[in-house]
């Protein structure tokens, strides 16, 4: 017992120093834990029969997971947005409405960052545009610099928070499981299932309370120390005045009508996060193919109205009897919409393959999910030889011992989950820690949607904690020469005060996360 | 060229190749749940075998295409140290880190896959919905076809790392 519990805990050590020698994630998981499974077999402690579920497991839980089919349909749409310069079109509007005022490019950054957010949620694209746009500008109207590069960084990282997010999609997954596994412990064999689209809408309000929080230190930092954010003259703040409202809308139409229509559907109930992902991404296809500016915009917008008329027609009408019925002249316009989102649909395509940009779409599509798949694959293999030398048992009773009970554990973790931070990236804490930690919380009566929300709001400052924050990464690998890692580093501190404060608030008032799945799909944890 | 380089550039144009076409997937997986969307909302229609066609395509987007992940270097690496190497020092890291780590755990993968796949060919295990597709047996196939993918990726990095040693110590 002793034996074993010692190699679980090898296990633990070995992995995050092998991690450290910078071989790929996904194998270094697995290796070490074959290596210590072997051992522990050697040794009599570890029973290798048990990695016989390992085909089992990567089928059911990777390849047949129709959960996470959502995630490269989301990375999808993410990634042809960021071809469609919403974010561009939006970063220049915003400074011109707001730029005037002290600490006005500061907030346009963080009203653009949660917009993007709540649209494509890519950390990468969001931090890596704005600091190509908004960095320079800042550092010209004399922001001070540290105040500029943390903006931008923690702007770009509201993705992770902000629903639909890929986090939320994986973090959602693994609580769900959890979940099950406490109640079934619990005698409950039937419980009521927590779904992506309750984590989803828990993450809501939090997520709008950090924009909130940010805005606010922004606003108080260009009242107390009005020369770290000064305003722009008004000359400098191009174009006409006339054209703004236009401008405005432009800019503001497309990434409101997607976000609405996917966020919304899925906080809704209406469609799955996958369906809803689906329509996202033929969205932002629609866009992108008009900024290609080639050939007749025309056939394309008209596939942009037709959809939305399309489903509207289907809500208003029933033509789910036709085969019954007929063909009637509701029936006759649905099919001529759906001609003419199709043909507006394949003019698009063929302009953004002739400019190479589908193919690219595509195939970082693909990294990113193999990526993200392969670590579930060798978390999977790590948390076998885990489980199988008695380490979720070791940190079940080492999380019931702790004083403070239930609250003295969830601190544990979250300490722990924020101190892995600073090394690990969200996908590895979520397949590996997640499934460790959260059934032993999950017993002590912990609702699942507000643990999940609070390890997703810790694993979104995880993007941010130096050194190997993300965005950090991204920012540094576009700013210019005068932003350093140091003004980086100094620059971001601030902001992860302003994300523990947001946890501390999550913390002490659940109902921040509880409150609005329960009023839109009556959820009652 | 020496003969190292040679298989090394063979092998990975095997993976790019094979992950230049698998990753249109990710488009056809957009269109044809899109389809199903439109299908369900309007019509009123579910599709199985369709709405399984796209649960096909996005673990072949993965499982096929992790190897030329791997060539490309976008499996997520942990490069607090890793960036600071040398390229000899890179090259050290990857060529125990495939040997060890990598190949072990494919091989592992490859073997227990072995009777669960033959398993699912002798039925010629299909859906479990009537509607469904009756191919389930390919698509377990990719637990083999995953392992021998990264295996092969693999040795064309120890390649890759062996010639990067031997080049220094031409030069030097």
């Amino acid at each position: 017992m002793i034996l074993a519990e010692g190699l679980a805990t090898g296990l633990f050590a070995v992995t995050i120093l092998s991690l450290m020698a910078g071989f790929p994630v996904a194998f270094t998981l697995a290796g070490t834990a074959l290596f210590m499974g072997g051992l522990g077999w050697m040794l009599g402690v570890f029973d290798p029969s048990l990695l016989g579920a390992i085909p089992s497991r990567i089928f059911g839980g990777a390849m047949w997971n129709e959960t996470l089919l959502a995630v490269p349909l989301f990375v999808f749409m993410g990634i042809m947005l960021e071809k469609s310069r919403v974010a561009e079109e939006l970063l220049d509007s915003m400074g011109l409405l707001f730029g005037s005022l002290r600490g006005g490019l500061g907030i346009s950054v963080f009203i653009v960052g949660a917009l993007l957010a709540a649209s494509t949620g890519i950390v990468g694209a969001a931090v890596v545009t704005m600091g190509l746009m908004s960095l320079p500008t800042m550092l010209k109207r004399g922001y001070d610099p540290r105040l500029a590069a943390g903006s931008v960084c923690a702007a770009g990282t509201l993705g992770q928070i902000i629903p639909p997010s890929i986090v939320l999609i994986l973090l959602g997954e693994q609580i769900s499981n959890a979940y099950m596994a406490a109640q079934s412990l619990k005698g409950n064999w039937s419980p009521e299932p927590v779904s992506v689209g309750d984590l989803f809408a828990g993450a809501l309000i939090p997520g709008l309370c950090l924009v909130g929080l940010y805005i606010l230190y922004q606003v108080i930092m260009a009242v107390f120390k009005p020369e770290s954010s000064p305003a722009l003259l008004r000359e400098e703040v191009t174009g006409s005045v006339q054209s703004l409202p236009l401008m405005l809308l432009r800019s503001l139409l497309p990434p409101v009508i997607l976000i609405i229509a996917v966020l919304g559907s899925i906080l809704m109930g209406i469609a799955t996060p996958t369906e809803a992902a689906a329509v996202g991404a033929v969205g932002a296809i629609l866009l992108a193919a008009l900024k290609s500016d080639e050939g007749s915009k025309l056939p394309v917008y008209a596939a942009g109205i037709g959809i939305p008329l399309l489903l509207l027609l289907a809500n208003g009408t029933d033509l789910t009897r036709i085969a019954v019925d007929g063909i009637g002249p509701e029936a006759l316009l649905a099919f001529v919409l759906i001609a003419v989102i199709l043909a507006g649909l394949v003019i698009g395509l063929r302009r953004l393959l002739r400019r190479g940009i589908l193919g690219e779409v595509c195939q970082s599509t693909m990294e990113m999910t193999a990526m993200v798949f392969v670590i579930l694959i060798g978390a999977t293999i790590f948390s076998l030889v885990f489980r199988g030398l008695g380490g979720d048992e070791m940190v079940y009773r080492l999380l019931s011992d702790l004083p403070g009970g239930r609250f003295g554990a969830l601190l544990v973790v979250m300490i722990v989950i924020f101190v892995l931070g600073f090394f690990l990236d969200f996908v590895e804490i979520t397949f590996v820690v997640v499934p460790i930690v959260a059934p032993v919380l999950l017993l002590m009566d912990i609702s699942p949607i507000w643990l999940g929300i609070m390890i997703a709001l810790n694993l979104q400052t995880s993007f941010l904690t130096p050194p190997f924050g993300f965005a950090l990464f991204y920012l540094r690998g576009v700013a210019p020469p005068e932003i350093t890692t140091g003004v980086i580093y100094r620059g971001v501190a601030p902001f992860v005060l302003l994300q523990l404060l947001a946890l501390a608030l999550l913390a002490l008032f659940p109902a921040l996360a509880t409150w609005l799945p329960a009023v839109l799909n009556g959820t009652r944890y | 060229m020496t003969h190292l380089t040679a298989l090394a550039q063979l092998l990975d144009r095997l993976s790019a190749t094979v992950g230049k076409y698998v990753s249109w997937l990710a488009l056809a997986m957009v269109l044809v749940q899109f389809l199903l969307v439109l299908a369900r909302y309007v019509f009123g229609i579910g599709i199985i075998a369709l709405q399984e066609s796209v649960i096909y395509s996005f673990a072949l987007l993965f499982m096929a295409g992790a190897a030329d992940t791997l060539r490309r270097d976008g499996h997520v690496r942990i490069d607090i140290l890793y960036e600071k190497l040398s390229e000899k020092g890179q090259a050290a890291i990857n060529l125990l880190g495939s040997l060890f780590l990598l190949i072990p755990v494919c091989l592992v993968i490859l073997i227990l896959s072995w009777p669960y796949v033959a398993g699912s060919w002798q039925i010629m295990e299909g859906s479990r919905e009537s509607a469904g597709l009756p191919i389930l047996f390919l698509l377990k196939s990719l637990l083999l076809v995953f392992p021998i993918a990264m295996i092969l990726q693999g040795l064309a990095t120890i390649l890759r790392a062996i010639d990067v040693f031997r080049r220094r110590e031409g030069t030097s």
